[in-house]
């Protein structure tokens, strides 16, 4: 019923394209979260399955009604925004209850409503105050109340943490994903972390450029990125990359000269790129099985973690520097010679030419 | 940072400055207004008459047939019922158009924005020929009508232009926020738009009852007797005649002065703004 479906989606403002062909599928009481670098297209994708955008071409599906010809206010859909755009003038119960009063509700009902909404928010002792007289984490909760006053069935909200610092943004994390289990309402989130996006998602939509780079779960796209871009931007600290060549015999040639067979071999004789994540590089006892040598340029001691820096001296000429996350701590100090491997010839990433994945999906 | 002493001497004479030039011309009005007419021109001339007296306010307010009391009533009355009327319409008009030029795209309606400010500089006396050209063909001459139409062509680029200023600063997000709340723009307008821009609001309507309050020229040409005279022509009528007297003329300036002066006092609180803060960010 409220289902999200986008048919080869397209925006164009004047000559710019912007969103160029999505297809999507949002299921019934699902949490996506639109995620990508700044500029990619997340807000406007966002504001055409709103209404406060008009597409250029496709269609827009709700359940299985086409609303892309309806104008915003027909498709009962809510949406929180980054700004939060409370109404100065009202207070916060007038805020919470200005959708009510445009869908023609009575005085008491909306009392009742408001009240309600305002317990499950912990925003009852507020009503009477004025956006002005509130921290940036209460407006947050105000702008989510008042999208939630409709019961909408579809929740779309942009960006609703980045005005927040560290610690709320952690608190109204959780929060969110508290009342969308709660609400079993179809959410759209859109955010530019990475982190956000994996702890919150149901599945996870990477764009960049206006393109759907891929569709899935958090642990589907980090375990298996169809594409060096998606590779790069799930997981933090980022993934590793430095060019390699495959032998006659379909292994991959490690900057230490070793020959590693992934899967079941790749094409022989071509270039590649590998990837391999920070926290899968492990060290190795003996300099004969490392597929990484490097001296070490940084430690950071955080006792649940090391994180250190490698100079390895690949991909000259400008060279690249490995990052490794290495579990508990790790006595090693600026200079150290390290050697280094991947714990399982699986956690290893290849990305042909053109960026796309080589390596069969492991999951 | 404590203002050095120079500097606050000079602040508080440059203050002390500008009062007396706002107030001595008010001040010395009210001295002729209270004059009677010999005490005026009596020399060696004095601040302050012997006998002050009422007499010019009383012979302006209790009415009589063909005295100054009569034009100067009707004047009064003219003038409200033209003023607000025209207010009213240019208001009524601006807000859309404001909400249109601030809000919604293309580069013909910027255009269009340009040209009403062209002709709202075009100076009156270019215009007032074919304007009485067609008023009189219409019969429209010596009518409230003609005054208020005419006056709207004033009010309205500029009433227009100031709201749309003040929309200009009111974030987007606020009206697509109610839109997605399920208001229609009109509501939306009503709802947040107009709430929001009330000191703006406040100050246009000011601005607009004043400038149709203190219009003299398209007053003077277009009516001719006491049924659409203004105020400004009554007073300039009581000039006009053989002998002038100044201290009913200034009695009569004190009084039109008072319905802008009671509005501007009842709109004040509207004129308090900052109301738009605290909406968006943390
Ligand atoms: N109204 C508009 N007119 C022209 N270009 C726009 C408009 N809105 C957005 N864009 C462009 O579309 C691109 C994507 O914007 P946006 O969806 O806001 O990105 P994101 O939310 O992913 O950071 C940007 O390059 C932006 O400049
Ligand atoms: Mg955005």
């Amino acid at each position: 019923m409220s289902s999200v479906s986008l048919f080869n989606v397209t925006k164009a403002f004047g000559e710019a394209n912007i969103i160029k062909g999505v297809d999507l599928k949002v299921e019934d009481g699902e949490l996506v979260v639109f995620v990508g670098p700044s500029g990619c297209g997340k807000s406007t994708l966002l504001r055409m399955i709103s209404g406060l955008e008009e597409i250029t071409a496709g269609e827009i599906h709700l359940g299985d009604k086409r609303v892309d010809p309806l104008p915003a206010s027909d498709r009962d859909i809510a949406m929180v925004f980054q700004s939060y755009a409370l109404y100065p003038h009202m207070t916060v119960a007038e805020n919470i209850g200005f959708p009510l009063k445009m869908a023609g509700w009575s005085k008491a009902d909306i009392a009742t409503k408001i009240r309600e909404i305002g317990e499950v928010l912990q925003l009852l002792p507020l009503f009477d105050r004025t956006p002005k007289q509130l921290s940036g984490g209460q407006r947050q909760r105000v702008a989510i109340g008042r999208a939630l006053a409709r019961d909408p069935k579809i929740i779309l909200l942009d960006e609703p943490l980045s005005n927040l610092d560290a610690a709320l943004r952690v608190d109204m994390r959780m929060e969110l994903a508290r009342l969308h289990r709660q609400l079993s309402a179809t959410m759209i989130y859109v955010t530019h972390d990475q982190v956000e996006a994996m702890t919150m998602a149901d599945r996870i939509v990477v764009l960049r450029d206006g393109i759907v780079e891929q569709v899935g779960s958090p642990l589907d796209l980090y375990l298996a990125p169809v594409n060096q871009f998606v590779a790069g931007f799930i997981g933090s600290p980022k993934m590793n990359f430095w060019p390699a060549q495959t032998d006659d015999a379909g292994r991959v040639i490690m900057p230490t000269g070793q020959a590693v067979l992934i899967d079941d071999g790749c094409a022989p004789n071509q270039s590649v790129t590998v990837g391999a994540r920070p926290e899968h590089l492990v060290l190795c006892d003996s300099a004969a099985d490392a597929a990484l040598t490097g001296t070490v340029l940084s430690v950071e001691h955080l006792g649940s973690d090391t994180f250190v820096q490698l100079h390895c001296g690949i991909g000259a000429p400008d060279q690249i520097d490995i990052n490794v996350r290495l579990a508990g701590i790790v006595r090693v100090s600026i200079g150290d010679q390290l050697s280094l491997t991947n714990a399982d010839a699986n956690a290893w990433h290849l990305f042909g030419q053109d960026g796309k994945r080589m390596n069969k999906i492991a999951i | 940072m404590q203002p050095s002493l120079t500097k606050k001497i000079f602040i508080y004479v440059g203050a002390a400055l500008l009062a007396l030039v706002i107030a001595v011309p008010v001040l010395w009005l009210f001295i002729m207004s209270i004059s009677s007419s010999t005490h005026l021109t009596t020399l060696p001339l004095q601040w302050w008459p012997d006998a002050p007296t009422l007499e010019n306010y009383k012979s302006l307010l209790v009415y009589a047939e063909n005295s100054p009391s009569a034009s100067f009533l009707y004047g009064i009355r003219n003038s409200i019922i033209i003023a607000f009327a025209a207010t009213a319409v240019s208001i009524a008009a601006a807000i859309p158009g404001a909400y249109s030029f601030s809000r919604l795209p293309g580069p013909r309606r910027k255009n269009l924005l340009f040209a009403v400010i062209a002709i709202f500089m075009l100076p009156p006396v270019a215009i007032v020929l074919p304007l009485y050209t067609v008023m009189s063909a219409l019969g429209l001459l010596n009518t409230h009508f003609a005054l208020i139409i005419v006056y709207c062509s004033i009010l309205l680029p500029f009433t227009t232009w100031l709201l749309k200023s003040n929309f200009d600063t009111i974030p987007g997000d606020l009206d697509e926020a109610p839109i997605i709340d399920g208001a229609n723009r009109l509501q939306a307008i009503w709802y947040v738009i107009l709430p929001i821009a009330r000191p703006a609001l406040g100050a246009a309507i000011m601005m607009a009852v004043l400038l149709a309050w203190d219009e003299f020229f398209y007053g003077l040409l277009f009516t001719n007797d006491i049924r659409a005279k203004t105020i400004t022509v009554a007073i300039a009528d009581l000039a006009a005649g053989r002998v002038a007297d100044y201290g009913l003329i200034s009695a009569a300036g004190i009084l039109a002065a008072v319905p802008p002066v009671v509005l501007a006092f009842f709109m004040q609180k509207t004129l308090v703004s900052g109301l738009a803060s605290g909406s968006v960010k943390g």
